[in-house]
């Protein structure tokens, strides 16, 4: 039991606006430490919205979430926000960079907040994990000045600063060409296996979720298979 | 130096926004600047008045109140404890002076507070030069502690003031009564009292103040030769003028000698109660405007701040998704008003000292009054550096707390 990063039971959530209709549909799933998970499905079908239930954001929801064997569910925001900020690691469908800071500072900035290291051992690790994706070369261009792909590699990057337990991706190679998005697998795959993280990504892309180690597939706000 | 991580998005969000920021401290520099420069001109003008009301007013001055006679003096008679009734009590003049004056002097003159005290006989007179006659008032005076209290030497503009102890039947006439009897020094001229008194005297000095109606009355004699004047004897004194070191304790000390001599004892805080209110009115409009500067500087924050969230609502909710608390939130976004209002404040604190010394230097020229009075006062510098931060904080906590409240799923999902 102990060996769960993640634990939902029966979540279910609803959008009231415009009408009322239930995007998540008694949704049970279990992922277990250094497991890589792809969640695929169509357009629409409620995986963005499911990822941001388990990434303790979206606290407007009905069932119970564990994370490393801790009960999420009713947990302050101020807590929530520290647990975020050391055990999970997010990419954004749209890669979201803070456009008036450095790339280095984009990756620096969380591990600033845990405030775990020195501002220069930061600074190193920050660099080492821009230098992973290849855009070590963009490191004190500011961030709203890349490219696309470049932007989503620099937001990985992030994600991946603070060592987290889980990384959680919705669509993290969406903008990038198949070499990048190999290399982002790789890296993907290495860290689930050599230092037990969690993967969970959202992907569209087929070839991406068959590596994997599990497929859930979704449809119309339930799973309907989650075969190992 | 090690600064945290939402000081360092803080200073990054105002550096990457320069204008807005410019714009932002100039409003609070505005604010604290004119703060400092009206402070500085009202202390100051409020300061030069005092201490020019006090050129011809003592800080006390005890007198002998014109009022309805009671048994006071018939219980001391008779020493007992019987009731003593006054039939039909009736006004009583104040023309019988200060009983035991010089023995109240004395008193006077014990007390720490006390610098300088002088006994004062003051009569209405008429002065006549040829056909020429002209109603003025004469203060006998001991010169010696008179100018020690009103500087009367700094108003002579001709002859010498200790004449008046060498020289018998001496006096020291005002500018305006020289003009108009066309006399100078050593010309004599004749002072005739209310009872028909007459007396003719050495002029021995000619003084200017700046009043105009004071010099167009005003003559110092010796204390005796107008007790002599006005038919009194040598323990006749109308008033007794006390001096203080410091003028502030003014009140309370009247009360004291009050208790201490039992004659009325007016402080100068009463006598020129017109002029407090004049500070009062004064400070009013300052305060008032000084708010309304100060208002429009917070506005200016508050709607800089307000524009700066609405446009990094996405990057408020990422550093959310990233784990940055609410209170982290409004820490950035209330340490970039904070240092706006530093900002302001510290350059609106050298603007103003700036501005204030300017001023101080620009000739004015009317009466004794050379240059524009500013006080150059610690306190309001501090005061205003610290209602601009105090603003600003105002200003932009409710901004500051808007953006801690940002939702980031609602953000992101756009
Ligand atoms: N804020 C909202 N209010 C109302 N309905 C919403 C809101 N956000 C999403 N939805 C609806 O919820 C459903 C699930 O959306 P979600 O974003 O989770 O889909 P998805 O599976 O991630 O799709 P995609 O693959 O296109 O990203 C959709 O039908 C969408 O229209
Ligand atoms: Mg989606």
């Amino acid at each position: 039991m102990n060996n769960l990063a993640l634990k939902a039971n029966s979540i279910t959530k609803y959008f009231h606006d415009p009408v009322t209709m239930q995007v998540l549909k008694n949704i049970d799933v279990s992922i277990d430490k250094g497991e890589f998970v792809s969640i695929v499905g169509k357009s629409g079908c409620g995986k963005s919205t499911l990822l941001y239930v388990l990434s303790t954001m979206d606290t407007d929801y009905e069932g119970t979430l564990e994370i490393n064997g801790i009960t999420t569910t009713g947990k302050s925001l101020n807590d929530l926000a520290r647990i975020r900020n050391e055990s999970i690691g997010f990419v954004f469908q749209f890669h979201y960079l803070l456009p008036d800071f450095s790339c280095l500072k984009n990756v620096m900035i969380p591990a600033l907040r845990l405030g775990k290291l020195s501002h220069k051992e930061i600074e190193e690790k920050a660099y080492e994990k821009l230098k992973m994706f290849g855009v070590e070369e963009q490191a004190l261009k500011k961030a709203g000045k890349l490219s696309g792909g470049q932007q989503q590699r620099v937001a990985i990057a992030r994600a991946l600063v603070n060592d987290p337990a889980i990384i959680m991706g919705d669509e993290p190679t969406g903008n990038l060409d198949s070499k990048n998005t190999n290399i982002v697998f790789d890296m993907f795959r290495q860290l689930s296996k050599e230092f037990g993280q969690t993967i969970i990504a959202v992907t569209h892309d087929e070839d991406f979720a068959k590596r994997s180690d599990r497929i859930i597939e979704m449809a119309d706000g339930e799973i309907i298979s989650a075969k190992k | 130096m090690k600064i945290s991580v939402n000081t360092e998005i803080a200073l990054t969000y105002l550096t990457s926004r320069k204008k807005q920021t410019v714009v932002a401290s100039l409003g609070v520099m505005f604010g604290i600047s004119m703060f400092i420069f009206m402070q500085s001109l009202m202390k100051g003008t409020n300061d030069y008045f005092e201490k020019m009301s006090f050129t011809n007013t003592p800080h006390i001055k005890l007198y002998n109140e014109n009022k309805v006679a009671d048994n006071h003096m018939l219980r001391s008679f008779f020493k007992d404890e019987s009731e003593k009734i006054l039939i039909n009590p009736k006004q009583l003049s104040k023309s019988q002076g200060l009983t035991n004056p010089f023995g109240m002097v004395d008193q006077i003159r014990r007390l720490a507070e006390v610098s300088a005290v002088t006994p004062q006989v003051t009569g209405n007179v008429i002065y006549t030069s040829g056909s020429v006659e002209l109603p003025g008032n004469v203060a006998g005076v001991q010169i010696e502690q008179e100018d020690k209290m009103f500087d009367v030497k700094g108003n002579m503009i001709s002859g010498n003031l200790l004449d008046l102890n060498r020289i018998h039947n001496s006096i020291l006439i005002g500018k305006g009564i020289a003009d108009k009897l066309s006399l100078h020094v050593g010309d004599n001229i004749t002072v005739r009292s209310g009872s028909g008194n007459l007396l003719i005297m050495r002029i021995v000095g000619i003084f200017a103040t700046t009043i105009k109606q004071v010099d167009e009355t005003k003559s110092y004699a010796n204390i005796a030769q107008v007790q002599g004047l006005l038919g009194k004897d040598r323990s006749y004194v109308t008033e007794i003028k006390v001096n203080l070191i410091n003028y502030n304790n003014a009140p309370a000390v009247a009360r004291q000698i009050e208790t201490i001599t039992g004659y009325k004892a007016e402080d100068w805080v009463k006598a020129n109660e017109q002029l407090k209110a004049g500070f009062k009115v004064r400070a009013v409009i300052l305060n008032s405007v000084i708010g309304v500067i100060l208002l429009v500087a917070g506005f200016g924050i508050y709607n800089i701040l307000n524009m700066t969230i609405y446009e990094k609502i996405k990057e408020i909710a990422i550093l959310k998704a990233q784990g940055f608390s609410g209170g982290a939130v409004t820490s950035i976004f209330l340490q970039q008003a904070v240092y706006i209002g530093i900002m302001g404040g510290i350059v609106g604190i050298v603007f103003g000292f700036s501005l204030t010394l300017l001023v101080s230097k620009i000739y004015i020229g009317a009466g004794t009054l050379k240059y524009l009075p500013m006080s150059f006062y610690i306190p309001h510098y501090l005061q205003a550096l610290s209602f601009g931060v105090i603003t600003t904080i105002a200003a932009g906590y409710f901004p500051a707390r808007k953006a801690s409240k940002v939702d980031p799923v609602t953000i992101i999902r756009g």
